[in-house]
């Protein structure tokens, strides 16, 4: 009986996968530039994936692939793929072409994957302490790396020759570097801090991959992104279990010049923005367990959330979605929140792997 | 040898007849000073377990190592020799009391104590009380308690032991004892010492555990006098031990910690014919630091004084009727790099009344109720009763409510710490019985235990973890026991006991086991004497534990077995050969963190 059930599961899910794939194209996905009569790349062409950083002090971290129809999720595909598991902490994944650069921050390595079939090309694991993000600038891979978590004067961009995967050169910054974002030419990386706090933004000039600045914005900042002539900064504040607690900021840089043109503080000393992201001028973020949008050119903080009562690990805006990642407990499968903006309605409740904390968009580029 | 352990069913079997037999002279008991009397005369209603292979004391590294293979009780340990926690009955490591001669022992700061850090040589007496004990031993005696004692016997003594042994991974331990002893004076004094590379080869990955040696040192002093009706005996016990904390499969790790614990205890007992007092002074440190990376200064370290003054008067209402009443001041002052500094003073008053009501009847009723620290104490209650069908069966039952007071950890750690926690509170009951028919011993129990306002670290909407009150589970289970003892002739002697635990342990939120408790345990020994020689053979099986909430990754079962021999030249000098984990199974007991292949242990003992 059980199994005919289960059959009779399969069939349905099979029926409804190829109903519903003609129904729910949304508008915002027929814009994409997807061609006519594309074959995918491999069994995870055309999906979401989501990173994991796994249990905490021991085990290993997982990639989540769901497909664009979020009909179907597999769990843990590099290990599915290539039998062994990426490490302890995978922090970030980052696209290249055809390639996926995982940062595994715990094991201190890099592992290199095709992002459509997930097949394993190289493992980069030397001149690599503590790895965070990677950003890529001609044909370079940028790493921020805490190096010791517990020193704070060894921190560093480590830069990675694609071609070889070879750390070439290491450029030392100021502590806990985490995100980084590009504009013109220039390496934009923001400390968060590590274990501690910190209220930089490095500019690294990657012709010649040397720091020409540090401009101070709010403490800790925890995203970035380039709009028009501006690196918006969303900066936390320091939180209650810091010496003295901070409220959050929203800061703008003008690129030209590298100096804050704008700042907004946000009105109370307990208000902690955390996940901006950005889709054309509308930004959104997450402030006590509630999702804000601001338009950006109106330049004014938002009063009222259009998403409230969340529980966030991370959050991405995409195509008029809004995927937010929900860690649960830490110790168990973490699920992913999918929002249509909009109605601003859930649309959709996934499990994936424990604790996610990242979401990305494997498309036609 | 003797068999490894023996069950017994304290107010069952032997024991009813023991204790009232010497009621009329109790001054006379005090052969040996007890350091420990609510467990030998108040716990009638509670199975014991109780360490009797003298051997094993010799060639366990740790009393994880005798107590995983001889007992239910499950042991979390993060790889080889590295720390190593406690689920008894499927309760948290928080919830099982180490209670040394008589105090307990656990970390104030941790709430727990990591059983590879307790060397067995430095003890004469391994018992096991199981269920909940919280009334007479105070926070954490939930699940059960494991109780370490040194013996202060006025006999006339003069004993040298040294014990030297050499195995695997360049491991080297010795431990030596001397005891002086008189019909009016007692000392002993030792030191015990292990040290591992500990660096075997992993046989999933062919690699070495990397960053794995450690060392541990125990010295221990016990002396005592005895006057007329009166005794004053002083115990002391150091520990120190340097790990460093081994890589993951999926980790380097390069981090270590250092320990350090002194434990000393002052005790003055005054008897009548009727009553006696007992006055204790007691004073526990304990140190930790903790080093990222061993090869940098850099250290977090937090430390805790506990001073203990309690009175115990113990007075025999009639033939039938014993009451204990125990009124004990505690204060505690810690801190550290993560640690606020605070202080905790409680005071605790007991009242334990203890009655015969037949020949085949006993049963015990205790109160617990603690003032002055900064909790709702709860008033604890236990009951419980012993039935004799016949000499040779019982039936034993026990109810009572149990607590954990919040640890200083968990109330002051900087960044997080909740100082408006409560304590855990549980209730749980417990029916056993016992029968012995010829060489077999036979015992099953079955216990529940339901937990509420459980701490447990939870994120906050501000990105802070913090403890909080907010866990419930229901524990359920039996324990089955079989012991059989076979003597041929006069030449040879078979000892076999085998255990097996059946634990669920619920959270009740979620509906699924808790992480790290394995449903099944089985454990079993043999031991074979034959003339000078002696084997023991163990086994132990493990079942499948879940290591993640939702219980959909678990780590699987496994099988592990070990042997060994040993040989006794002269009258009393023995050489033996210990083989660990004989079938050379790869297991994992904390997931990605490989356990010892095959390892082999030669050992000597000597004794003038």
């Amino acid at each position: 009986m059980k199994q005919i059930k289960k059959i009779g599961y399969l069939v349905l899910f099979a029926f409804f996968f190829i109903g519903c794939d003609k129904e729910t194209t949304v508008p915002q996905e027929e814009e994409t530039t997807q061609e006519e009569g594309t074959t995918p790349r491999g069994a995870y062409d055309l999906g979401i994936l989501i990173t994991n950083e796994g249990p905490f002090q021991t085990g290993s971290g997982s990639v989540s692939y769901i497909s664009e129809d979020y009909q179907t999720v597999n769990q843990n595909i590099y290990n599915a793929v290539n039998g062994e598991n990426l490490g302890n902490i995978v922090q970030s994944m980052s696209f290249y072409g055809d390639l996926a650069y995982i940062v595994v921050n715990n094991s201190n390595r890099i592992v290199v994957v095709n992002r459509y079939t997930f097949e394993k090309i190289a493992v980069i694991e030397s001149d690599l302490e503590q790895p965070r993000y990677l950003t890529i600038v001609n044909n370079k891979g940028y790493v921020s790396n805490w190096g010791d978590p517990f020193i704070d004067t060894d921190d560093f961009i480590a830069v990675i020759d694609l071609d070889t995967n070879i750390v070439t050169q290491s450029i030392p910054v100021d502590f806990g570097p985490e995100k980084m974002v590009v504009a013109s030419q220039k390496l934009y990386v923001a400390h968060q801090g590590g274990f501690g706090f910190n209220n930089k933004i490095s500019v690294i000039n990657t012709i010649n991959n040397v720091l020409t600045t540090t401009i101070t914005v709010g403490d800790v900042p925890n995203s970035l992104t380039v709009f028009g002539d501006d690196l918006l900064v969303l900066c936390g504040g320091k939180p209650a279990w810091a010496d003295s607690e901070t409220a959050g900021s929203l800061v703008a840089v003008d690129l030209t010049t590298n100096t804050i043109s704008q700042s907004l503080d946000f009105p109370t000393i307990t208000d902690h923005p955390t996940s901006m992201s950005r889709e054309n001028s509308d930004m959104y973020y997450v402030l006590n367990n509630n999702v804000y949008k601001m338009d950006i050119a109106a330049g004014v903080l938002p009063q009222n959330p259009i998403i409230t009562n969340v529980s966030f690990y991370a959050m991405t805006i995409h195509n008029q979605k809004l995927y937010g990642t929900d860690a649960g407990d830490f110790q168990s499968n973490g699920f992913l929140n999918v929002y249509d903006l909009s109605t601003n309605a859930l649309l959709e409740n996934l499990e994936v792997g424990i604790i996610p904390n990242g979401v990305y968009f494997n498309e036609q580029e | 040898m003797k068999i490894q352990f023996s069950i017994i069913w304290l107010g069952v079997l032997f024991s009813i007849g023991k204790n009232y037999a010497q009621l009329d002279s109790i001054q006379k008991l005090d052969e040996v000073i007890l350091t420990d009397v609510k467990l030998s005369d108040f716990s009638d209603g509670y199975k014991q377990q109780k360490l009797k292979d003298s051997v094993l004391l010799i060639t366990s590294n740790t009393l994880t190592d005798i107590l995983r293979f001889t007992s239910p009780i499950y042991f979390k340990e993060q790889g080889s020799g590295m720390v190593s926690s406690v689920s008894f009955r499927g309760t948290n490591a928080s919830q099982t009391a180490v209670i040394w001669n008589g105090i307990s022992i656990n970390s104030v700061l941790t709430g727990q104590t990591d059983f590879n850090t307790l060397l067995p040589q430095g003890y004469d007496d391994v018992r096991i009380r199981f269920g909940g004990g919280s009334v007479q031993y105070g926070s954490g005696a939930v699940g059960g308690s494991v109780h370490l004692t040194n013996n202060i016997q006025f006999k006339k003594t003069n004993k040298q032991t040294l014990t030297v042994g050499y195995g695997s991974y360049d491991l080297l331990k010795s431990s030596f004892k001397s005891i002086f002893a008189n019909q009016n004076s007692y000392l002993d004094v030792g030191i015990a010492f292990d040290h591992s590379d500990n660096d075997f080869t992993i046989l999933k990955t062919g690699t070495k555990n990397n960053n794995g040696s450690y060392v541990r040192l125990s010295s221990f002093l016990n002396t005592g006098i005895t006057y007329k009706n009166q005794t004053i005996s002083f115990y002391t016990n150091y520990y120190y031990g340097n790990k460093n904390l081994a890589s993951s499969l999926t980790t380097v790790s390069k981090d270590g910690y250092t320990d350090k614990n002194t434990r000393a205890l002052l005790q003055h007992t005054y008897s009548a014919s009727k009553w006696k007092a007992t006055t204790r002074l007691a004073h526990l440190y304990e140190q930790y630091a903790y080093f990222p990376d061993t090869e940098k200064p850099l250290f977090f370290s937090g430390n805790a004084q506990t001073y203990i003054g309690s009175l115990n008067f113990n007075y025999h209402l009639s033939k039938k009727i014993k009451l204990n009443v125990l009124n004990e001041i505690n204060y505690i002052k810690a801190g550290g790099t993560n640690i606020k500094r605070a202080n905790r003073k409680t005071w605790a008053s007991v009242l334990i009344w203890n009655h015969r009501l037949s020949k085949k009847l006993k049963y015990g009723i205790n109160l617990r109720k603690e003032f002055l620290n900064n909790f709702k104490n709860p008033l604890l209650l236990a009951f419980d009763a012993a039935y004799l069908f016949t000499k040779k069966s019982s039936l034993f039952f026990n109810v009572s409510k149990n607590y954990r007071v919040p640890t200083f950890n968990d109330l002051y750690w900087l960044e997080g710490g909740n100082p408006n926690l409560q304590p855990e509170t549980s209730y749980q009951g417990e029916i056993g019985t016992t029968f012995t028919y010829n060489n077999i011993g036979f015992g099953i129990t079955t216990y529940y235990i339901k937990s509420k306002n459980l701490i447990k670290w939870v994120p906050q909407s501000n990105g802070i973890w913090q403890p909080l009150n907010i866990s419930e589970t229901k524990n359920y289970g039996g324990e089955f026991t079989l012991n059989y003892r076979k003597k041929i002739g006069d030449t040879h002697v078979l000892d076999g006991a085998i255990q097996y635990g059946f634990t669920k342990a619920i959270d009740l939120e979620k509906n699924k086991q808790l992480i790290y408790v394995p449903t099944h345990k089985v454990t079993g020994n043999i031991t074979y004497t034959y003339k000078k020689i002696g084997a023991l053979f163990q086994i132990l099986k493990n079942g499948r534990v879940y290591t993640t909430t939702d219980n959909k990754e678990s780590l699987a079962g496994y099988w592990v077995l070990n042997s060994q021999i040993n040989y006794t030249i002269f009258k009393k000098q023995l050489l033996g050969l210990r083989v660990s984990n004989m079938l050379n199974t790869y297991y994992e007991n904390v997931a990605f963190r490989p356990m010892a292949n095959r390892n082999f242990q030669l050992f000597l003992n000597l004794t003038i």
